[in-house]
């Protein structure tokens, strides 16, 4: 099924697609929704998306990241970021986008990214299917130097959107039990403070309104501001630190929001193979005084036959979030 | 008589031989690499000093295959520092590709920063404590501290001790408009209130140090660079950092016409004898390098080159503060030490590096070793120590093209050796000699030998 993508002329705006989205949740609470079990098949691309380096510093200096020549694998999700939203602000796609829960983040940075380098970015939406509290779909976005094949950035996020059946969906059976999490001890502790939110969308250009302030969160029926997930699991892959190379699988399942400020307890537990060569780092985070889970996942060394040719679509036979994504019974970050 | 034989001195211990009995070993340069020098608020504004350096460490450890490996040590400094980057060099370890148990310390010495690092860390080879090191040093002049005045300070810190409300508005009442204004770092002498360039204004004028000699040396450090740019001499010493492949600052395109062209900036109190320009003085320069050091057997282990063995270095300081000699004049007293030590004149040496903090220290500095009267009343010669051959002085360039990030000089200066070195082999019989020489703030200057290998 090849259709061709629809090529837009430059990065669409974020702020617009949230009006938008407002607009389309509103239009469709009045007319209805389509009832559309089916995702559109058309991709977005976007050619030659240069990148700022002034704002790459930025995000390299907040995240922690060495301030090197080299796009960090959260930095190009975020530049993918308003791509891949408006996939899912397009009239055909069945879900309601606004309310929407990131549950979890795959990455395979295949080819590490200059930003002297013009990027083509696609962004389509797959895989849609129940989950115990809703319906869940896979957002992929795929980042090629530009008027080259190979994709170098290849990143899955799913979302959920609770409460949403479709017809011909079926819903999972039902997960016994929480799985238990006890708190390791911690390998470091991160102080964020009230602005945690505000610092990273200036950086990654995210300003939804529930990461901004209390009173914006609060409108959005929110108890208080939520750290961006995004935000938490570039820490963490920043803290894995310059062992992981240039090429890696990066994952994160988010489990409970951390609200603004915080306190986040953190533990990162890495294996080397024999020859002492990193291999993996797995990391988990946990608010410290409840000892509530709030994410947790992995930073992989990418072998070389998974590194897969220019010819590939990965979309096809990557796979889904693994459990640890979508089991847990609370939520993270909404749209 | 401990059992790991180095925490007691005991009777036993006294008696051994000791080790420095045994002859030294070689420290070697394997090579370096430094990101592109860029003129303050450019290129590099907003990044870090850590940022540069680690950017100019992961670059040298592309290039020698150095990832995961466990250095014996990295050295590095920064002249303008924040104070929350106490352990920048660590740091920019942590954040490279070296294994994290590699060793780091900071050290500072002014302008003579980089250079100091690959004596004292050669010195560690040489005694056989360690078998692989990185020198380095950076600088930023674009992301500098700013501090605040003493009068805030002060309050600060007695506000964080009070206890009570009362005492706390009490403190903050003596805070006065004034202590608001923050205060960017200068270079000028604590001692003096004087510049550097004011201070070299003296000894330029001194030294009779004419316009046309600083433009022509000024212009052909810049003719130079660009050739040595030209013929790929700086391919594998140079790591493209945010943009930049070649330094900021130089000028392929200058000529004597420009260079004459431009108004003078310091010593303007001295009327007819003010002669340094914009042209013929450093700029204000971001950039950093890094310089891998080496036993013969730890480079040969690794099938890596090498360039230029580390001979012997010298330090000097001299009484600049109330006048009786030039602030960046410490040089000329070191290098007279460091050659007689190796039986040497100036004439046996095939490259100078001497530092271009201004075309005028230069200059000054050959002029004082061709003077018969400083020859024998300040260097206690016979009479002049000699001249330098001017084809051999700064054949690719220097700082006032390539630009002067302070600590970051001594690097560039020692990789380029080398591999000019390297590449000139031998002479009459023996290896290539080339001699740095680096002045610093404080009055002080370090020089150093190098040989090809």
């Amino acid at each position: 099924m090849a259709v061709q993508p629809l090529i837009l002329g430059e990065m669409p705006s974020l702020s617009k697609l949230y009006i938008n989205a407002a607009a389309q949740a509103a239009r469709r609470r009045l007319l209805g929704t389509g009832d559309s079990s089916h995702l559109p098949d058309e991709s977005h691309e976007v050619r030659a998306v240069a990148v700022d380096v002034a704002n790459l510093t930025a995000y390299q200096h907040l995240l922690g990241e060495t301030a090197s020549d080299v796009l960090p694998a959260g930095f190009v999700h975020a530049l993918a970021f308003p791509l891949a939203m408006s996939v899912m602000n397009r009239d055909d796609f069945p879900l309601p986008l606004l309310g929407m829960i990131h549950l979890g983040n795959r990455v395979e940075q295949r080819v590490p990214l200059l930003f002297t380098e013009a990027l083509d970015i696609t962004a389509r939406v797959e895989n849609l299917r129940g989950h115990r509290s809703g319906t869940q779909v896979d957002v992929v976005a795929e980042v090629r130097k530009s008027g080259s094949n190979a994709v170098c950035w290849l990143g899955v996020s799913t979302y959920l959107a609770k409460g949403i059946f479709l017809p011909g969906i079926d819903k999972p059976s039902a997960q016994h039990g929480k799985p238990d999490f006890r708190a390791p001890d911690p390998t470091a502790l991160w102080q964020l403070g009230v602005d945690a939110g505000r610092a990273y969308a200036a950086v990654s250009g995210d300003f939804n309104p529930i990461h901004l302030s209390v009173l914006s969160a609060k409108a959005l029926g929110m108890r208080r501001s939520i750290a961006h997930g995004m935000y938490l699991a570039s820490r963490a892959l920043a803290d894995v630190g310059p062992a992981r190379g240039d090429s890696f699988i990066w994952e994160v399942g988010f489990e409970a929001p951390v609200f603004l400020p915080a306190r986040v307890a953190l533990d990162i537990t890495t294996e080397q193979e024999g020859t002492g060569a990193w291999h993996r780092s797995d990391f988990v985070a946990w608010n410290p005084r409840s000892g509530r889970r709030h994410f947790s996942g992995s930073v992989a060394a990418l072998e070389d036959a998974a590194s897969g040719n220019g010819d590939e679509r990965a979309g096809k036979d990557t796979p889904g979030l693994t459990e640890t994504g979508v089991s847990g019974p609370v939520q993270e970050e909404r749209i | 008589m401990s059992i790991d034989g180095q925490s007691a001195t005991g009777p036993d211990e006294t008696a051994r031989p000791t080790a420095g009995a045994t002859a030294l070993r070689r420290a070697i340069v394997v090579g370096g690499n430094r990101i592109p020098f860029a003129r303050a608020g450019g290129a590099y504004a907003k990044s870090s000093n850590q940022d540069m350096l680690t950017a100019a460490l992961d670059g040298l450890i592309a290039r020698f295959g150095l990832q995961d490996e466990r250095v014996g040590e990295v050295a590095a400094g920064a002249v303008l520092k924040h104070s929350r980057d106490f352990n920048l060099t660590r740091e920019a370890v942590l954040g490279s590709a070296l294994s994290a148990e590699t060793p780091a310390y900071d050290l500072q010495q002014a302008c003579a920063t980089g250079l100091e690092t690959v004596v004292g860390l050669s010195n560690k080879i040489k005694l056989g404590q360690i078998d692989s090191a990185i020198a380095g040093g950076v600088d930023s002049a674009s992301d500098a501290p700013v501090v605040v005045s003493e009068g805030l300070r002060e309050v600060i810190l007695d506000l964080n001790r009070a206890k009570t409300l009362p005492q706390r508005l009490q403190i903050l009442s003596r805070l006065r408009p004034k202590d608001l204004a923050p205060l960017a770092p200068g270079t000028a002498e604590p001692r003096t209130g004087l510049s550097m360039g004011e201070h070299q204004a003296l000894t330029t004028a001194q030294w009779k140090v004419s316009r046309e000699a600083q433009d022509e040396l000024a212009l052909n450090s810049h003719r130079n660079l660009a050739a040595a740019y030209g013929a790929g001499f700086f391919d594998d010493l140079v790591t493209p950092y945010r943009g930049l492949s070649r330094d900021g600052n130089m000028r392929a395109d200058t000529s004597a016409e420009k260079l004459a062209s431009l108004k003078p900036v310091f010593g303007r109190n001295l009327g007819a004898d003010a002669t340094m320009t914009a042209g013929n003085s450093t700029p204000l320069t971001d950039g950093a390098s890094t310089v891998l050091l080496a036993s013969d057997e730890w480079a040969d282990a690794r099938d890596l080159p090498k360039l230029a063995a580390v001979v012997d270095a010298e330090a000097a300081a001299v009484d600049f503060v109330h006048g009786k000699d030039g602030l960046l004049m410490a040089p000329v007293f070191a290098v007279p030490r460091l050659l007689a030590r190796h039986n040497l004149t100036l004439a046996d040496i095939d490259y100078f590096e001497i530092h271009e903090a201004f075309a005028a220290t230069v200059l000054s500095t050959l002029a004082a070793w061709e003077d018969e009267d400083f020859g024998r009343t300040r260097l206690g010669l016979d009479g002049a120590l000699g001249k330098v051959d001017r084809s051999r002085l700064n054949v690719n360039g220097s700082s006032l093209a390539a630009g002067h990030p302070f600590a970051a000089t001594g690097g560039r200066i020692v990789a380029s050796l080398a591999k000019l070195l390297h590449a000139k082999g031998s002479t009459d019989g023996r290896p290539a000699r080339g001699l740095v020489s680096v002045c610093a703030a404080g009055g002080q200057g370090v020089v150093a030998i190098l040989e090809s290998v």
